[in-house]
């Protein structure tokens, strides 16, 4: 909840409920579309769109975590096993029996889901670390071993999965380039956002939030705490089906490599550092995760290029030819001191700064 | 029968190297209450640092001593940075910042070290076989089980003889009695953490020397996990011998199921036998039941 500007007053339950409450948050969001739909591909450069599709997916695959973790308590650390069977059943939709690509993605977006749901079946009996336990297992029985064993081998290795360019078409809309991709991207965060946003301030969020809080109240009040948590596990599939299925358009073949033990790591990372419990947490955190490293990587690119730099720390080459590994140990230092210092995440001080600025200059 | 009986003794030989490792874990977990997902990056550590010392000319054994310092050092560095300020956070914050923690080992790892697969040389262990009766064991999967066995007794009997080990104990079983016997709890939790450390190197050392030390050692460290689940996350005797069965198990299965799949079955099947665990006797063999009131 955030505070509205002074002298802004609400006549109608229709203002409450509306999502755009004032002139001025009308025009905000305005400039932003414009800017993310028009500005930003006609005038960022490849590299640019490139990395805001790095961004645009990371925000896709963390949704479903930040719901299964922010908003329903229940701790996943496998969201990239339902990623990557969102991925392979689109892909084999769409290569083995040519269906047209958004109804696989939406196919792989429901097997994702049901995936999900099964491995979420546990979460009926135990929870907590036990839980994380099993969400962990999920992703090595699926990613090492479901699809490194059996999918892959589909056709021979390697070869049901190569996408050959052309392939991904909407309609009369072929997705070839990086550009395409981001409007794609741009077109599913808007479109996952403003459905996790919904569901969030319906009946079925405020039964997650009352079973995060506390499960045993919420079942004493008359929440069906099962079927709430399984439908959380299926919606966070979902979404996480339809991210590995978006990430399809920009891959030149899927392989399990993608969907790695780390990469569930890294969304966990993500909202703990955007904010747990927050869709604007998930934004930051994907921008956080994705412009820091890249921002890094120039640093020491430019360190690099000048002598005297490298006279005065001679291990620079060293660390941007290795620049995986600093950027993996970067990630971990930045989860563990944001979680020591900063444990509310970076949308805690958005609202803070957004709140200070609605009631300046009076803040009482 | 000859089959199953190699099978079975190779596996508890690499199952005691499981059970050093999840005493580390459970150890944390009992003292402190903080679920350690960087276990596989502890070993990791602690392998390539005796790998280390070891290639500067110095005697495994010898070598090996320094490692459980330094993992001493580290655990006790570790604990006061990144774990002391976290006391009393949710536990969901805690288990992150030992993904966090995972994450920055794992790094520095491979920075420091690179990611080829290095091999002690010259070989610690003699590469002839040891025959078992009709049973065919390397020998330094024997060693190793020596080693492991000796610094299970040995950890088991500081807990159980001296000072400081029954003031870990007192701490796991009330935090709040024993800080009113004047235990201090900063100490046990850094103890908790340089022991974990000092188990994991170990651990590492011995599995790096089994076959050769690469960043996959810190993937079999994450198979502990199924060992402390099935042994009850709190209870020492449940972490050795849930290493021991998961070790067994892992190679009944590369024996006997992987000629029904293409492959893949030893990495996985002690995370499919977590998963049954969990679902049927969701609190292992030994660990305590916590009844939950609101």
């Amino acid at each position: 909840m955030s505070y509205r500007p002074c002298g802004n007053y609400h006549q109608y339950y229709k203002q409450d409920h509306a999502w755009w409450q004032t002139k001025f948050v009308w025009g905000k969001m305005i400039l932003l579309f414009i800017a993310v739909f028009y500005l930003f591909p006609q005038f960022a450069g490849m590299y640019l769109i490139s990395i805001a599709n790095v961004v645009g997916y990371t925000i896709l695959s963390a949704m479903g975590v930040q719901l299964l973790i922010g908003y329903c308590g229940q701790v996943t650390l496998g969201h990239a096993a339902f990623l990557a069977m969102g991925a392979y059943t689109c892909t084999l939709l769409m290569l083995q029996l040519h269906i047209p690509y958004p109804i696989a993605m939406v196919m792989g977006g429901i097997v994702g889901g049901l995936w999900s749901v099964l491995f979420g079946l546990p979460s009926a009996r135990v929870k907590g670390f036990y839980l994380i336990m099993t969400t962990m297992a999920a992703q090595f029985l699926t990613v090492e071993f479901f699809i490194t064993q059996y999918v892959s081998q589909i056709g021979g290795r390697g070869v049901a999965f190569s996408i050959p360019p052309g392939a991904v078409k909407i309609g009369p809309w072929m997705i070839k380039d990086d550009k395409d991709v981001y409007y794609l991207m741009v077109i599913l965060v808007v479109l996952l956002t403003v459905i996790m946003a919904n569901l969030v301030r319906s009946k079925i969020g405020r039964a997650w939030i009352a079973i995060r809080d506390n499960d045993i109240a919420a079942e004493t009040m008359g929440v069906n705490i099962v079927l709430y948590k399984l439908l959380a596990f299926f919606v966070a599939g979902f979404f996480g089906g339809i991210a590995g299925a978006f990430w399809v358009t920009s891959l030149a073949a899927v392989s399990p490599e993608h969907f790695h033990f780390g990469w569930s790591l890294w969304l966990v990372g993500v909202i703990l550092i955007g904010g747990v419990g927050s869709i604007h947490g998930t934004i930051f955190g994907a921008l956080f995760m994705t412009l820091i490293p890249e921002g890094l990587k120039f640093l020491i690119f430019v360190l690099t290029q000048n002598p005297v730099f490298v006279d005065i720390m001679p291990f620079l080459p060293l660390l941007l030819e290795k620049f995986l590994f600093v950027k993996e140990a970067a990630f971990g230092l930045a989860i563990a001191l944001f979680l020591i210092y900063e444990p509310n995440g970076i949308s805690y001080r958005w609202w803070q700064i957004k709140n200070y600025f609605n009631l300046w200059p009076f803040s009482y | 029968m000859e089959i199953f009986l190699q099978l079975l003794i190779t596996g508890i030989l690499v199952g005691s190297i499981y059970a050093l490792v999840a005493l580390g874990w459970t150890l944390i977990y009992k003292c402190s209450g903080v679920l350690n997902l960087a276990m596989g990056e502890l070993t990791l550590i602690g392998a390539y640092v005796c790998l280390t010392f070891y290639h500067w000319g110095i005697p495994f054994v010898l070598a090996l001593f320094f490692t459980l310092v330094i993992g001493f050092i580290l655990g006790i560095l570790t604990e006061i940075i990144f774990l002391r300020p976290m006391v009393g956070e949710p536990h969901l914050a805690v288990i992150m910042v030992t993904v966090g923690l995972a994450f920055f080992f794992k790094g520095l790892v491979m920075l420091i070290w690179g990611t080829d697969t290095v091999v002690f040389s010259p070989p610690v262990f003699p590469i002839q076989p040891v025959f078992l009766g009709k049973v065919v064991v390397g020998q330094v999967f024997l060693w190793a089980f020596v080693a492991s066995i000796i610094l299970l007794v040995a950890f088991v009997s500081f807990f159980k003889f001296t000072k400081w080990g029954l003031s870990m104990q007192a701490t796991a079983d009330d935090e709040m009695a024993a800080l009113s016997l004047g235990v201090n709890a900063k100490v046990v939790y850094a103890l908790a953490w340089a022991i974990a450390f000092m188990a994991a190197g170990v651990g590492g050392t011995l599995l790096g020397n089994i076959n050769g030390l690469n960043i996959s050692v810190g993937y079999l460290g994450l198979l502990v996990l199924p060992a402390v689940v099935l042994g009850g996350l709190n209870s020492i005797p449940g972490a050795i011998v849930g290493g021991l069965v998961i070790g067994i198990l892992q190679n009944l299965a590369d024996g006997y199921l992987s000629r029904f799949t293409p492959g893949g079955v030893k990495e996985v099947f002690p995370f499919a036998v977590m998963v049954i665990v969990l679902l049927f006797k969701p609190y292992g063999l030994w660990g305590w039941v916590r009844i939950e009131r609101v």
